[in-house]
C-alpha cells in the first residue's frame, strides 16, 4: 500500500510533478530518512555549539580589551570577532528552525545593506552617552545586533580616524553590548536546536527544507556574495560594497568558512541520501567538487577589494566562482532533478 | 495514508499523463462570469531575471506581454473598460495600466511619499475608483490608498485600516464593502523583505465601507500568527480568508477561514491535506457558478479544491510552484505555476495540464 503511493508519486514527477522526498512521509524509507536528520540535527548542533563557544569568547575579549585597552588586546578582539564571524559563516546556510526566531539570522548578519544602516546606526547610538543597555540593543533593530555592526566599530576606516575611534568609552560600550547580544543569541539558539530535536527528527518535510537550506545557502553564495560584487550582475560593475564583511576584507574567507560549513555539517547525511538512492556517483562528485572548491583556500583568504581593480589577480576570483557554480549545478541542479525538489519562483517568494 | 487522497493522486497522475493528447483538443475553456474579455492577466519572471506582465487566453495562448522592470504580484482589471491594471511586488512602489488588449502600458503611476503597495487592488463596480492597499512604512500603518481613474489616476482619499501588513483587497458582492486581508506583518523597505514583529502580530480579515472608509468588521484568526493574506468572497456574500502560518514548520493549524451569516470560523482540511500545504496558501479564490472554492500552495506544491459550505476537499494535485488560481466558465479552475504551467482542475475534473511555457507565473491570475 505504502509502496504503491510512493511510485504514484514518482509517476506524477513526470507529468505534473510531485515531490517524492515529500512523499516519503508515509515510505518505508521514513525511518532510513529520519536517520538522514537525525545526523544532520548532530551535525548543526556541532556547528551551533562552535558558534556559542566562540562569541563568548568574542565577548569576553571585547570584555578584557575594553577594560585596559592596548594595541596587542585590539588585534585579539578583531581575530576572536574573525573567529566568530567565520564560525556563523559555517552554519548561515541554516535557514528554518530557532534560527528563524526573532529573526536571529538578520540579528547575526544584517546583509545585505545597501543604505549603510549599520553606519547610520552606529553613528545614531554613539551621537550621544546614552546609556547602552541590553534593552536598547534589543529594541534597535538587526542593523545593530551582530557581526556588521561589531565590524563597523573595529574595521570601519572613516569611523577609527574620528575621535569614537576604539578604545574610546562610549564606543567600547558599543563593542561590548553587541558581543554580549551576540553570544546570547549564539547560546540561545544552540539550547532551542537542541531542544528541536524531536520535532526535527519526526517531521519527515524538514529532509527537504534542510536540502532546500543548502541550496539556498550555495545560491546566495554564488549570486549575491560572488557574482555581485564580481560585476556579474545588475550594472556589470565590479564592487567590494556589494559584498558582505567588506570593511574587514573577510568576504573572501567568509565564502571558505560557509562551503566549509556545508561540507561538515550537510554534506555527511546528503552523501549517504544519495548513496541510499542510487546516486553514488552523483554523491561523488558533489563531495569531489566541494575540496574543488577549497582548494582555492587559503590562497585566496585575502580581501576581495584588491582582486576586484586588478586583472590578473582578478583571474583568480573568476576561478574560485566557476568552482563554486559548478558545485552549484551539481547541488541545485542534478541533486535537485533526481530528488525531485524544487525550489520554485512563488515557493521563495513569501507573498 | 487515506484511500482518497491516494486515490486522488493515482487520477492526478492519469490525468497528467494524458495531458499532451488532451491539451490539443478542442474543448476550449473559458473565463467564469463572462465579465470583460476572455483572457487572464498575470506577472511574469522571465529567464534572465526579467519581468513582465503577460495576458493569456483561457485555452492557454500568450496574447501579449509587456515588458516592466521590477517583478509585479498582482493586479485587477477595470470594469468597463478594457484596462488590467498591476502592482509591483511589495514592497511596490508603483502600479502599471495597460490596455488588456493590446498590453500596451498606459499610466504608469508611482506610490506617495512614505508609502508603498503590498501588491493588490480592486476597483469600484463602474470602474472609477481604485481601491489599493498600502503601506505607510516608517509608523508601520496599513492603509487603503484610493485613486481616481478619471482624473488620471490622481490620489483622492486614504482609509485607516488600524493595524499592519494589509495584502489582498477585493469587493463584496454588495458594491459596498471592501474585504481586506491584514496581514499583521511589520516590514520596512530598509529591511528587505524581514518580518519585524513576529511575535507581536495582530493578523485580521477586515472589512470596510468603501464610500465612508469606515471598518465596519474585523475579525482575528485563532493564532496571532495566522497571517491572513489572501481572500476572496462568493456571489452568495460568504467570505474567505486564507493564511500564511509564521510558526514552526511541523505544526499544521488551520489555513482557511469563511465568514458567513455573521460567523467566522476556520475550516480544516484534514491532517494529510494540511501536511501539503506547507502553512502557505498563495491565492484562494471561491467560483462564481458554485459552491467551490480552490487554493494553491507553491510551498506545498499542491491546488486543491474543496466544497465551501463543507470544508469536503474534492479533488487535489502536486503542481510544483503552483500559486495563481482564477475561476473558468462550467465551474472548474485554472491554477498557474513558477514553471510555466496552466492547469484545469474541478469537482471530479482531476488536474489536467492545458499549457507550458517558457515564462513563471507569479503569485495571482487576475
Amino acid at each position: 500500500m505504502k509502496r504503491l503511493t510512493f511510485s504514484v508519486s514518482l509517476c506524477l514527477a513526470s507529468s505534473l510533478v510531485a515531490s517524492p522526498l515529500a512523499a516519503a512521509v508515509t515510505s518505508p524509507a521514513d525511518d532510513q530518512a529520519a536517520d538522514y536528520r537525525k545526523q544532520w540535527h548532530s551535525d548543526i548542533y556541532t556547528g551551533y555549539q562552535n558558534l556559542a563557544t566562540q562569541s563568548k569568547t568574542l565577548t569576553n575579549q571585547a570584555e578584557t580589551y575594553c577594560q585596559t585597552p592596548s594595541p596587542e588586546g585590539l588585534r585579539q578582539t578583531k581575530q576572536a570577532w574573525l573567529d566568530a564571524f567565520l564560525a556563523w559563516q559555517e552554519v548561515r546556510f541554516v535557514d528554518f528552525g530557532p534560527v528563524e526566531l526573532g529573526n536571529r539570522a538578520w540579528q547575526f548578519q544584517f546583509w545585505p545593506d545597501p543604505k549603510n544602516l549599520v553606519a547610520r546606526k552606529a553613528s545614531y547610538l554613539l551621537k550621544d552617552d546614552a546609556p547602552l543597555t541590553p534593552e536598547l540593543i534589543s529594541q534597535s533593530g538587526v542593523a545593530v545586533q551582530g557581526f556588521p555592526m561589531v565590524e563597523f566599530i573595529l574595521y570601519d576606516q572613516t569611523f577609527n580616524t574620528s575621535d569614537r575611534a576604539l578604545p574610546a568609552d562610549h564606543t567600547c560600550k558599543l563593542l561590548v553590548a553587541v558581543t554580549n547580544h551576540i553570544a546570547d543569541n549564539s547560546e540561545n539558539l544552540a539550547r532551542d536546536w537542541n531542544d528541536f530535536q524531536s520535532n526535527y527528527s519526526g517531521n519527515a518535510q524538514y529532509t527537504e527544507t534542510t536540502i532546500k537550506a543548502a541550496m539556498a545557502g550555495l545560491e546566495i553564495l554564488e549570486e549575491r556574495r560572488l557574482a555581485a560584487p564580481m560585476g556579474l550582475r545588475g550594472n556589470g560593475k565590479r564592487s567590494v560594497y556589494n559584498a558582505d564583511a567588506w570593511r574587514s576584507g573577510t568576504s573572501l574567507i567568509a565564502a571558505e568558512a560557509s562551503v566549509r560549513g556545508l561540507k561538515h555539517y550537510f554534506l555527511p547525511a546528503f552523501s549517504r541520501l544519495l548513496n541510499d538512492r542510487k546516486l553514488p556517483e552523483l554523491a561523488r562528485n558533489i563531495e569531489q567538487q566541494f575540496d574543488e572548491v577549497l582548494a582555492n583556500f587559503p590562497e585566496l583568504d585575502q580581501p576581495m577589494a584588491p582582486l576586484l581593480v586588478d586583472d590578473n589577480a582578478f583571474r583568480s576570483l573568476q576561478s574560485l566562482y566557476i568552482d563554486i557554480t559548478q558545485l552549484t549545478a551539481l547541488v541545485n541542479d542534478e541533486a535537485a532533478v533526481e530528488l525531485g525538489i524544487v525550489r520554485g519562483f512563488n515557493s521563495s517568494d513569501g507573498d | 495514508m487515506p484511500e482518497l487522497t491516494r486515490r486522488s493522486l493515482l487520477k492526478a497522475a492519469l490525468a497528467g499523463s494524458a495531458a499532451v493528447t488532451l491539451s490539443g483538443c478542442g474543448i476550449l475553456p473559458e473565463k467564469a462570469s463572462g465579465k470583460g474579455a476572455q483572457q487572464y492577466t498575470g506577472a511574469i519572471g522571465l529567464p534572465g531575471g526579467h519581468f513582465a506582465v503577460g495576458a493569456i487566453a483561457p485555452d492557454g495562448t500568450m496574447l501579449w506581454q509587456s515588458p516592466v522592470s521590477t517583478r509585479c504580484h498582482s493586479g485587477c482589471n477595470r470594469p468597463g473598460t478594457a484596462e488590467v491594471l498591476f502592482f509591483e511586488r511589495r514592497p511596490g512602489w508603483s502600479f502599471y495600466v495597460f490596455d488588456s488588449k493590446t498590453g500596451e502600458r498606459l499610466h504608469h503611476i508611482k506610490a506617495s511619499e512614505g508609502e508603498h503597495f503590498v501588491g493588490h487592488g480592486i476597483f469600484s463596480p463602474d470602474g472609477r475608483f481604485l481601491y489599493a492597499t498600502a503601506s505607510r512604512y516608517d509608523p508601520g500603518e496599513g492603509i487603503v490608498a484610493v485613486y481616481d481613474s478619471r482624473q488620471g489616476y490622481q490620489r483622492v482619499n486614504t482609509f485607516e485600516l488600524n493595524g499592519t501588513g494589509p495584502h489582498q483587497i477585493t469587493l463584496h458582492p454588495d458594491g459596498q464593502t471592501l474585504v481586506v486581508g491584514l496581514g499583521g506583518i511589520l516590514t520596512h523597505p530598509d529591511y528587505d523583505r524581514i518580518k519585524l514583529n513576529l511575535d507581536s502580530m495582530k493578523p485580521a480579515l477586515v472589512l470596510v465601507d468603501r464610500l465612508s472608509g469606515a471598518t465596519i468588521g474585523s475579525f482575528s484568526p485563532s493564532h496571532h500568527q495566522l497571517s491572513t493574506r489572501h481572500v476572496d468572497v462568493a456571489p452568495d456574500g460568504t467570505i474567505y480568508a486564507a493564511y500564511q502560518y509564521q510558526g514552526p514548520a511541523h505544526e499544521l493549524p488551520p489555513l482557511i477561514a469563511r465568514y458567513r451569516k455573521g460567523r467566522y470560523e476556520e475550516i480544516d482540511l484534514g491532517e494529510s491535506v494540511h501536511r501539503k500545504l506547507g502553512n502557505y496558501i498563495a491565492s484562494i479564490v471561491a467560483h462564481p457558478e458554485n459552491d467551490l472554492v480552490a487554493i494553491a500552495s507553491p510551498i506545498g506544491g499542491t491546488a486543491l479544491v474543496f466544497n465551501g459550505r463543507s470544508g469536503k476537499v474534492l479533488e487535489q494535485a502536486s503542481i510544483a510552484d503552483c500559486a495563481g488560481v482564477e475561476a473558468l466558465a462550467g465551474g472548474d479552475f485554472l491554477v498557474s505555476s513558477g514553471r510555466g504551467k496552466l492547469i484545469r482542475i474541478g469537482k471530479g475534473q482531476p488536474a489536467r495540464e492545458i499549457a507550458s511555457m517558457s515564462v513563471l507565473w507569479d503569485h495571482h491570475l487576475v
